[in-house]
């Protein structure tokens, strides 16, 4: 028997529209399907506007659905007693780190979360130092957070929503303040826990360079998922993330080009290493 | 005609325990109408520097001239630089004050003591260059607009005083490929067009390099890379080394040169690759 996947998170008929904002006249949520199970890397990609944000805040429980609902591991996001359960087994990640980090020392802001389960204070003092190592951060435990790289606040985020022993993760744009060795630091980072902990990542980006790290990805336009599959077919299928606004990253884009120009490339290339493979491989044919 | 500075060191808190050099003899010249860009990781000290270039901060040494003008000679100076130098900020939209788009865009002209029809000339000007049709736009809230829409508010909220040089920091932060895209062509028209200097400090260059002359290098306060921008984007293993990357595009060419093939690789888009690719098949396949 073929073992089921175990869902972390249901949406079920989900729709919800700003409160008094008439101006636009479809829903920011359209009414979405969809699950995601345990232990994937799920990104979210879809023009500004398209109903991201306001999905990830539905499936924290910051907002509540206009309609049909959300369910976090089995638990409605409605149920107000049950929200920080909710928000203990779905952390989020915001795009800019200086909004989320609250503390004086890093210790600390890790430990904030924690503090607030009113949990024994050797356990608090465990799991910080455990959480600090996973994620390198053990020799900044007694800096202020706001004196580290963005890098290195994006970590301490995560570190905060790790020491709660989540189930999943839910980024929003979270390099998008951040220069390249941080972006890689935190993409890195978050790769780990995915594949070493099983901890599913729901990530929303711009870049298809950063949604190229998922497995599955999800396309959203006007508030409707509108493609859904693996990584290596939607973000190569450029005929359909054109008709969205979309781009693929500049390896898909040039490969598209050189098929046009009669090189007889394989369909599903996405990193550059797979272009110069081909490239390669022509040269030893002709 | 030109922006400069002159051994530009800037230090937070001079005198205390907490005295921190953001910046470090920094001298570099951007000439009229080239396109600038300014990289370098987070902390090495690109808003600083972008801070001094319209006067919001005092050098500790050094000068900053416009024009051969020093602007710190006198307040009279740093006024008519402060209008010929229109610096737009990250995430400008969270700034933001105004019930209308119209009144966002009018506050600098406003101050500048424009009334009536010359400010409403510069505020439907400066909102059509953007590519936003002011009739349409002018009375709506600035809250519910796209993000790319809000982001060509703000920096027709700049324009609106018609400055010579234009500094951005981050611009493209947060926008979809539809609004990078939209603000790169705007850019590009501002450059080509109307020969406004532009310098952009990013992290996310991939389309804002192919506007780019020259490209310089922050680290740690101090200039460490000023050219041309094929010879900075040449030397990959000090950009990497400094916590850069290349474009994507260069990177891609850069990768297929490594693998042994002739190709040239200072190359910032699609198109001149799809041709570079094209000559090397003639070549050697």
């Amino acid at each position: 028997m073929v073992k089921k996947p175990e869902i972390i998170i249901e949406a079920k008929a989900l729709e919800f529209n700003y409160p008094g904002d008439s101006l636009n006249r479809s829903s920011a949520i359209n009414g979405i399907d969809m699950t995601v199970n345990r232990g994937e890397y799920l990104a979210i990609i879809g023009p500004n506007g398209s109903g991201k944000t306001t999905l990830l805040k539905l499936f924290n429980a910051l907002l509540a659905p206009s309609g049909g609902e959300v369910l976090v591991e089995g638990i409605s996001t409605v149920d107000h007693e049950k929200v920080p359960l909710i928000r203990r087994s779905c952390g989020m990640i915001f795009q800019n780190p200086d909004n989320q980090l609250v503390a004086t020392t890093v210790e600390e802001d890790i430990a904030f979360g924690l503090e607030n389960l009113a949990l024994p204070s050797a356990e608090i003092r465990q799991r910080v130092t455990e959480v600090a190592q996973r994620l390198h951060l053990d020799k900044l435990l007694l800096h202020p957070p706001h004196l580290l790289s963005g890098g290195e606040k994006q970590r301490v985020a995560i570190a905060g929503i790790l020491a709660m022993q989540p189930r999943c993760i839910l980024m929003d744009e979270p390099t998008a303040m951040l220069d390249p060795s941080g972006r890689r630091e935190v993409l890195d980072t978050v790769k780990a826990l995915n594949r070493e902990e099983g901890i599913a990542i729901i990530h929303v980006t711009h870049f298809p360079e950063e949604a190229a790290h998922a497995d599955r990805v999800l396309v959203l336009n006007q508030g409707e998922v509108v493609e859904d599959g693996p990584a290596e077919i939607i973000l190569t299928d450029l005929e359909m993330l054109h008709s969205y606004n979309l781009q693929g990253t500049a390896v898909v884009e040039l490969a598209a080009l050189l098929r046009q120009d009669g090189f007889n490339l394989p369909t599903r290339i996405l990193h550059n290493r797979e272009l110069v493979n081909s490239l390669c491989q022509y040269e030893r044919k002709s | 005609m030109s922006i400069r500075t002159e051994k530009l060191t800037h230090i937070y808190m001079p005198g205390t325990p907490f005295a921190a050099e953001a910046l470090n003899e920094v001298t570099f010249e951007i000439k009229k109408g080239r396109v600038a860009l300014l990289i370098g990781p987070s902390g090495s000290g690109k808003s600083t520097l972008i801070q001094h270039l319209n006067g919001l901060l005092k050098p500790t040494s050094g000068q900053v001239y416009f024009d051969d003008q020093s602007i710190q000679s006198s307040k009279a100076e740093l006024l008519r630089l402060r209008r010929k130098i229109g610096l737009v900020f990250q995430m400008p939209e969270e700034q933001f004050f105004s019930e209308t788009v119209f009144d966002e865009v009018a506050f600098a002209p406003r101050n500048l003591g424009l009334t009536d029809e010359s400010l409403a000339e510069s505020v439907y000007n400066a909102l059509n260059r953007v590519g936003l049709n002011a009739e349409e736009f002018k009375d709506r809230h600035p809250f519910n607009l796209s993000s790319g829409q809000k982001r060509l508010v703000a920096i027709a909220a700049v324009l609106s005083i018609k400055p010579e040089v234009l500094i951005l920091d981050e611009p493209t932060a947060g926008l979809d490929p539809a609004g990078r895209q939209k603000l790169f062509n705007l850019l590009a028209d501002l450059n080509s067009n109307e020969a406004i200097t532009i310098l952009i400090s990013t992290h996310h260059f991939d389309e804002v390099v192919t506007l780019a002359d020259q490209v310089m290098v922050l680290k740690d306060g101090r200039l460490v890379m000023d050219g041309p921008r094929d010879q900075v984007f040449n030397n990959r293993e000090k950009l990497e080394s400094l916590g850069l990357a290349l474009p994507s595009v260069t990177e891609l060419m850069q990768d297929i040169a490594a693998a042994g093939f002739q190709v040239k690789t200072g190359i910032y888009n699609l198109e001149e690759a799809r041709r570079e690719i094209g000559r090397m098949k003639e070549r050697q396949f």
